[in-house]
């Protein structure tokens, strides 16, 4: 990983060379995700879509009150859920992407991000069509648009160190499911296909952030550091939060879903499941030196 | 017992050290007292306080943007 203190020099041809590693592979790796994925009619329903201990009521003793149906229906909603929340992640990815791609500061990483642009535009086709196939929705939130750091380095730092964290998260989620032999077949080739792309965006990801935050981190003022690690530490409290999408437990037939909702949100148990699929992006940004601390606000 | 727009206001002094009261008309979005991070939470509090199963795929964000509004949207009243 770069340091703050390399040369610059060094930093960038180091980048470089590792971009030229990541567009070889997406160029040898390529597959059409049109013709990849066999969509079977119908998903069965006695069985759980999303690996047991990432469903949001997992750890908990609220989950003893689902009977094994309801859990299974519950876990159906997840999981048209955590693609959902792809769908809408790729989407605001792409638009800060292609906003930058062939500008000014962006000509080292542009022709690495033809294949991101590429790439996120077939995950986000393949993510919609197994919510709609077996889901027959997208879920989608209120739309309130973010306001642009008034710095646009500082701007570029924040936009690309969300979309490594939402990546991140979502490879916490697809390497678990892609492994889990309980899962069926289609469920799992989504996520280990997802995930293979991913480790390339996530390498990049890394690099770019780094080589970012050693640019401008000479000259921000504590204070402005403080704010750009208390902003990232909230936009991952808000993704994980996401995972408890009150639709879901109302799609599930839960009675009071918000209360629902809110028991689990306030269960401890809860924070180890959380912590679990954050550990490798508060390290990284810890190690970065983006973050003072892997303390979270309250979620 | 707090009234549904003062536990509103609470939340979110709550969370706004600086802040200490906000007026009726006060633009909680444009001033970003709610943000992009916090509105979800902000609607699913106004969801819960109204028992108002809020739709959030059809809101219109205007009915959030003050203290008034939400009150008068959610609440059937006018803020004191």
């Amino acid at each position: 990983m770069l340091s703050t203190t390399t040369p610059r020099p060094e930093r960038e041809q180091r980048f470089v060379e590792i971009l030229q590693r990541l567009v070889d592979k997406s160029v040898d790796e390529y597959y059409n995700p049109y013709r990849e994925f066999d969509w079977p009619e119908t998903l069965p329903s006695e069985m759980m879509w999303m690996s047991d201990d990432l469903t949001s009521t997992y750890g908990t003793e609220i989950v003893n009150e689902l009977t094994e149906a309801q859990r299974q229906q519950l876990s159906r909603w997840e999981s048209i859920n955590f693609y959902s929340l792809n769908v809408e992640g790729i989407r605001e990815l792409l638009v800060e992407v292609v906003r930058r791609i062939h500008t000014r500061g962006f000509e080292i990483p542009s022709d690495f991000f033809h294949h991101f642009v590429g790439e996120e535009n077939e995950h986000m086709w393949f993510f919609a069509e197994f919510c709609l196939r077996y889901g027959g929705k997208i879920y989608s939130g209120p739309k309130l648009n973010s306001i642009a750091h008034e710095d646009p380095r500082v701007e570029n730092l924040l936009v690309f160190c969300r979309v490594l964290l939402f990546e991140e998260i979502v490879d916490h989620y697809n390497m678990r499911m892609a492994g889990d032999t309980s899962l069926h077949e289609t469920i799992r080739q989504v996520n280990r296909v997802h995930h293979e792309d991913e480790s390339r965006h996530i390498a990049f990801g890394r690099e770019l952030v780094s080589l970012l935050h050693a640019d401008l981190v000479g000259d921000l003022t504590p204070g402005q550091r403080e704010e750009i690690e208390q902003y990232l530490k909230r936009y991952i409290a808000f993704s994980l939060r996401a995972f408890y999408n009150p639709q879901i437990y109302r799609d599930a037939g839960i009675p009071d879903p918000l209360g629902f909702r809110e028991r689990l949100l306030a269960e401890p148990s809860r924070r180890d499941a959380e912590r679990r699929a954050v550990r490798k992006p508060l390290a990284f940004m810890c190690k970065t030196g983006i973050f003072a601390d892997d303390v979270l606000p309250g979620i | 017992m707090q009234s549904a727009t003062d536990q509103i206001k609470q939340w979110i002094l709550d969370r706004h050290a600086e802040v200490s009261d906000i007026e009726p008309d006060f633009d909680l979005l444009e001033s970003r007292l709610i943000d992009s991070l916090a509105f979800v939470e902000f609607m699913v509090l106004v969801s819960r306080l109204s028992g108002e199963d809020i739709d959030m795929e059809s809101i219109d964000i205007d009915d959030f943007r003050t203290l008034r509004r939400i009150e008068a949207r959610y609440f059937g009243a006018g803020v004191r």
